[in-house]
């Protein structure tokens, strides 16, 4: 029994060991390839993610660097590493740096004192033109991904968004609006353009759209990542009212598909459960611009299902809940919008 | 025995928690060639993992079709029929969650790989057969992401 309790130490001794190792002194290097590379690509060219490059990451201290990995960009893809230790976001800081080999610059703590008001005539002057009235940036979409028309070859940051301005400095505001940004094209105000007092202002009012953060919509407790109804009619009548629904709705219906289909032989499908795929190809196209990895759900199906006891259920993905899983308020909205639509076919099928 | 074994359950099940600790809605891969050829290696590591790639959808040409503009852009939809079986029988508030979807994505010559994190699930359900298949499609997926990195000289030695 003794040698047993030994024998159990020395097993929470090595498993304790084995975790500490696991978590300690993490590797920047490999945390960026698993967390950012996707995005950002390995070099910082960019893709979905905005570019890193050198001359970015020369105007940024390691705090705003921080930050940005653990407070993300709400609502713009980004997303908020919160889950991450310290030592790990420190890690991809540390390589970033290593990999750019950029120094962290140092900034003044002094407070900037600037004119709001005057800061709001400013922007409307020179900044509104790329960043919007509100400040969060071109509009539709994020990154550089080549495929997708846009006027920029970046889209302009969102100086509005709060993970933006809790990780950013006003003398770092001060600074990029006075030697601007070379690498997405953002001009240099200072040098003659705008007087030291100016450029406070700005800042002034840069830092004044915190006080219009609108937080998106919560979620309600009690909702279910798939609504579920249960049909009045058989399956086959089930199937059909679907495809008239959905076909009055203006969606275009793909060629049936059984949910068991490729995954065993044909002989022993189960041909009672059947997903209706659709799709309204120019609301796709919208969608894909603002949120390219959309098909990760692909959430235009209906499932419809014979259960052992006759009972005939319809299935359909609650786009509250999916849109949440994407951190991009524009597609929240627009799934929200959805959301109606797929809840309006489901009580016109079953009614 | 069995009380001692009972006593060190939680310090396992928190050594594993600890392990999948980082993960996020989205897990997602960059890899170094083309989208065509990724594709190939997407499926083959599906495979290997012990899963059937049921279909391949071509949301590209799909666009294509109807006068949009899009680079190559397919849709993996794969499974085990025993896993769909029990999500179809037990738990239909999880079947639009299957099969499983990587979504293949070109970027220029590189390619994008995205794919929901089961886990996403794990708030939504307390039975512990869900919990423990969510938590063995993650494990899963983060292995043929991370496959698919090594294939291209980016794994994560930590991992390996």
């Amino acid at each position: 029994m003794t040698y047993r309790r030994s024998l159990l130490s020395c097993l929470c001794l090595a498993m304790w060991v084995a975790g500490g190792a696991a978590h300690a002194a993490p590797d920047g290097r490999e945390l960026y390839i698993e967390h950012c590379s996707a995005c950002h690509q390995m070099q910082g060219h960019g893709g979905i993610g905005l570019p890193l490059p050198n001359a970015k990451l020369r105007d940024v201290t390691d705090d705003y660097l921080f930050k940005t990995v653990r407070l993300g960009r709400p609502g713009r893809v980004m997303p908020a590493f919160q889950r991450m230790s310290d030592a790990q976001v420190h890690a991809i800081v540390k390589f970033l740096r290593e990999r750019s080999k950029t120094t962290e610059p140092t900034y003044s703590d002094a407070p900037i004192v600037g004119n709001a008001e005057q800061g709001k005539v400013l922007y409307a002057e020179h900044c509104v033109k790329c960043h919007g009235e509100d400040g969060s940036g071109e509009g539709q979409g994020t990154g550089v991904t080549g495929s997708r028309e846009r006027s920029f070859l970046v889209m302009p940051a969102s100086i509005s968004n709060s993970g933006f301005l809790q990780s950013i400095s006003d003398p770092m505001i001060h600074h990029v609006i006075e030697v601007g940004r070379k690498s997405s094209d953002m001009p240099a105000f200072g040098a003659g353009k705008l007087a030291a007092q100016e450029i406070n202002d700005l800042v002034a009012y840069v830092r004044s759209f915190e006080q219009r953060q609108v937080e998106a919509a919560a979620l309600a407790p009690d909702e279910r990542p798939t609504h579920i109804y249960e049909s009045p009619y058989d399956f086959d009548t089930t199937v059909a009212n679907v495809k008239a629904a959905l076909t009055g709705a203006n969606f275009r219906i793909f060629p049936d598909r059984l949910v068991e289909e490729g995954l065993i032989d044909e002989f022993s499908v189960n041909t009672r459960q059947i997903g209706v795929r659709f799709c309204n190809f120019n609301v796709l196209y919208g969608m894909l611009k603002t949120e390219p990895r959309l098909g990760v759900v692909l959430p235009c199906r209906i499932t419809i299902m014979e259960r052992k006891d006759g009972t005939v259920l319809l299935a359909v993905p609650n786009l509250r809940v999916v849109s949440r899983w994407f951190n991009n308020d524009e597609l929240v909205e627009m799934w929200d919008r959805m959301e109606q639509t797929f809840v309006s076919i489901i009580e016109e099928v079953t009614l | 025995m069995k009380t001692h074994l009972r006593s060190i359950l939680p310090l396992v099940a928190l050594w594993l928690i600890g392990g999948a600790a980082l993960a996020d809605d989205m897990l997602m891969a960059r890899i170094p060639m083309r989208a065509e050829i990724a594709l190939e290696y997407v499926k083959s590591s599906i495979e290997e993992h012990g899963y059937s790639v049921a279909h391949i959808q071509l949301c590209d040409s799909g666009m294509s079709d109807f006068g949009y503009k899009s680079d190559f852009y397919r849709v993996v939809f794969f499974g085990k029929i025993s896993e769909v079986r029990m999500i179809t029988e037990r738990y239909p508030e999880l079947v639009s969650y299957v099969p499983l979807k990587i979504a293949v994505i070109a970027e220029k010559d590189e390619t994008l790989l995205a794919v929901l994190n089961p886990e996403a699930l794990l708030p939504f359900f307390a039975a512990e057969e869900v919990q423990i298949q969510l938590g063995r499609w993650h494990s899963d997926l983060v292995s043929i992401l991370d496959e698919l990195r090594r294939a291209t000289g980016q794994g994560l030695a930590a991992r390996n």
